[in-house]
């Protein structure tokens, strides 16, 4: 059978679907096994109040619950109103009589008749018999009871209908007492269990067997709310599967315009962050820096808070310079409190998923993402870490997450909760303890794209912000504090010797510039009277020369003339 | 919903066979309870055989989902119920005569 022939009818349980791969037997039977207490009940009525939703009619058949009990059960989640409501929804009592006794085998030949009137004028497609174990148990021979729950999916495959068969399991059991074997007769089946992790109930599913179609066979938390029953990791294997990751160059500010520098301009969109360090750091002082930016840009931004309120937290900031205020009243931000232990890792998990849905945040604040170790949970906090980021990346959401450490292994939880394996950016912050002093200090250990330094930097909190400055190393150490404010003191000092010095050679040369400068001057006259001098002396000498020749020319004359009229 | 209670009340002092046709099962309930009334004495005793396959809405009224199905008239108008092909004589026996 190929997935062609196999034609399935969508619960609208999008963990559900998606790990079944589209739903359940459009036609045919699906065994629903489990603990009291593990949510079968509650999750047929699901799936059949969310057909009905779109206009699908469904019967609900009850062997163990009267009618009243059912609707209660229905009435304490979000669908359960319009489930009783609905037109198109029966519910029959087929709850053996009291004291009712067996002579020999019976069918259920009535039932399917009942069934099959209520599924013609329901126009239903969808049929739930909830707990039928509890009736077939009484048939003295357990065969012909296993026989009967194929008749069962038969008579429903005939139909074009979708049953949905309910039976509970013991501690250890495969199978309903008195129906072993019925769970190798369905091509479908489901196992619900309850587990009791750090004394609170956690729910799994399983889908033990799905003949026909590629399906999701891991056990996965089952989260039961408000809103009914949640297969978290189906959902996210749905969005794993059909998501594709973005790589944006575009960089957003911390809030802190030196650690942008370091940065490389900032953090990039879409990527991960992770602070670590002691408490009292300022790690959430950074992070809350990093969202107040977010707001100022007119973006989304939800923090999640483990452990501390919303009005302690914007009030803290404030004393720093960071407004989280006027984001929260304007919808920019949204702050969401929780208790680590108040809930399973699956539930916190689960519990942001759906405020990423409704809020459709650009940026995201886990403050501490640690905190998640503390919580109970059947899933791993290291898996719902490695999910929440992946849906965090899927959806170009930029991620900032804090990190408890402690005195023996500052950083050690970071790299323990792998966060700092995904983190795109790991910023390490620290006190540094010298001379009676103890400073906050920053530095980059990892930042993924990015040409960075990995010098340990100070990081100053003051009424006016975040703000980082340079540090000095002396020996083997780093100097912060009034060590530092001296360092840099000593450091101005002799930079403005060196100004001051160079500014004196400056002028001095100008001096002996302007000096050679006027006896240039000086020369260049000297020389301009020399040289008109000369001028002058070369114009006598030629005049005086023509004289002489003259004088000379007219003597010559005198002597070749007769002597009587030589002059004397 | 079903209120099985209306259609008990009906049951008088007779007995009631709910079958689902012929199917097998019914077939042998119907020989079965004959043989032991007739055997016990007991043939005047009313018995009225409702057919749930011919009338699946019976099947809601009595609120019975087993079939076959005998009842007879219990305390505080609710009916004893003996499901199955009455096929165990000792059961049935006892069945009628506690009626």
């Amino acid at each position: 059978m190929n997935e062609q022939q196999l034609i399935k009818r969508a619960t609208d349980i999008p963990g559900l679907d998606a790990m079944t791969g589209g739903g359940l037997p459009a036609a045919g039977g699906t065994l629903m096994l489990g603990r009291p207490a593990a949510g079968k009940t509650v999750l047929a009525l699901q799936i059949l109040a969310h057909a009905i939703a779109r206009s699908e009619g469904g019967v609900f058949v009850s062997f163990e619950e009267s009618c009243a009990q059912i609707l209660r059960d229905a009435a304490s989640f979000r669908w359960g109103p319009s489930l009783a409501e609905a037109e198109r929804f029966e519910l029959i009592d087929a709850r053996p009589q009291l004291g009712a006794e067996v002579s020999g085998a019976f069918d259920l030949e009535g039932l399917l008749a009942a069934v099959g009137l209520c599924l013609e004028r329901r126009q239903a497609s969808w049929v739930v018999f909830d707990g039928v174990d509890h009736l077939l148990r009484r048939q003295r021979n357990p065969l012909d009871a296993i026989d009967q729950v194929q008749q069962l999916s038969d008579w429903c495959e005939a139909r074009g209908v979708s049953l949905l068969l309910t039976g509970k399991l013991g501690d250890a059991e495969t199978a309903p007492t008195h129906l072993e074997g019925v769970e190798f007769m369905l091509s479908t089946l489901i196992l619900v269990s309850t587990k009791l992790v750090g004394h609170r109930l956690s729910r799994r599913l399983r889908i033990a067997k799905y003949r026909g179609t590629a399906h999701v066979a891991d056990e996965v938390a089952m989260i039961m709310d408000h809103d009914g029953v949640h297969l978290p990791h189906g959902h996210y294997a749905a969005q794993v599967a059909t998501g594709r990751i973005e790589a944006s160059t575009e960089r957003l500010s911390t809030g802190v315009a030196r650690l942008d520098e370091v940065l490389g301009g900032g953090l990039y969109r879409g990527s991960t962050a992770l602070i670590s360090g002691l408490p009292g750091t300022a790690k959430t002082t950074l992070a809350a820096s990093f969202a107040a930016s977010a707001t100022a840009r007119g973006e989304r931004v939800l923090y999640l808070s483990f452990d501390e309120d919303q009005e302690p937290v914007v009030r803290n900031l404030r004393s720093v310079g960071i407004d989280l205020r006027g984001p929260l009243d304007r919808g920019l931000l949204h702050f969401a409190a929780r208790e680590a232990w108040s809930g399973l890792v699956e539930e916190h998990y689960w519990a942001l998923h759906q405020a990423l849905d409704r809020l459709r945040p650009q940026c995201l604040v886990i403050d501490p993402i640690s905190a998640l170790l503390k919580a109970p949970g059947v899933d791993s906090a290291f898996v719902s870490i490695e999910r929440i980021l992946d849906i965090a990346h899927l959806r170009g959401i930029t991620t900032v997450l804090t990190s408890l450490g402690t005195r023996d292994d500052p950083q050690g939880e970071a790299t323990l909760s792998h966060t700092s394996t995904l983190a795109d950016t790991w910023l390490a912050l620290d006190f540094n303890v010298r001379g009676g002093e103890r400073n906050r200090s920053l530095s980059l250990v990892k930042s993924r794209g990015s040409a960075h330094s990995n010098q340990v930097r100070e990081l100053l909190l003051s009424e006016r912000g975040i703000d980082l400055a340079d540090v000095y190393e002396y020996g083997t150490e780093v100097l912060m504090g009034t060590a530092r404010m001296q360092k840099e003191s000593e450091v101005h000092a002799e930079r403005r010797r060196r100004v001051l010095a160079r500014q004196q050679r400056q002028h001095e040369l100008e001096r002996r510039l302007s000096q050679a400068e006027a006896e240039a001057a000086q020369l260049r006259q000297e020389l301009a009277l020399e040289q008109q001098d000369s001028v002058q002396t070369e114009q006598f000498d030629r005049e005086h020369e023509r004289d002489v020749l003259a004088r000379r020319s007219t003597r010559t004359a005198h002597s070749d003339a007769p002597q009587g009229d030589e002059t004397p | 919903m079903n209120d099985p209670a209306d259609a008990c009340a009906q049951l008088q002092q007779e007995l009631v066979l709910l079958v689902t046709g012929d199917a097998p099962r019914s077939r042998r309930a119907r020989q079965n309870l004959a043989r032991a009334l007739e055997q016990l004495g007991l043939g005047d005793i009313a018995t009225r055989e409702v057919d749930l396959a011919a009338d699946p809405a019976q099947t809601l009224s009595y609120g019975i989902f087993a079939t076959p199905a005998l009842l007879r008239p219990g305390p505080n108008g609710q009916p004893d119920v003996l499901y199955g092909d009455l096929s165990e004589r000792d059961m049935l026996e006892r069945f009628l005569a506690e009626g």
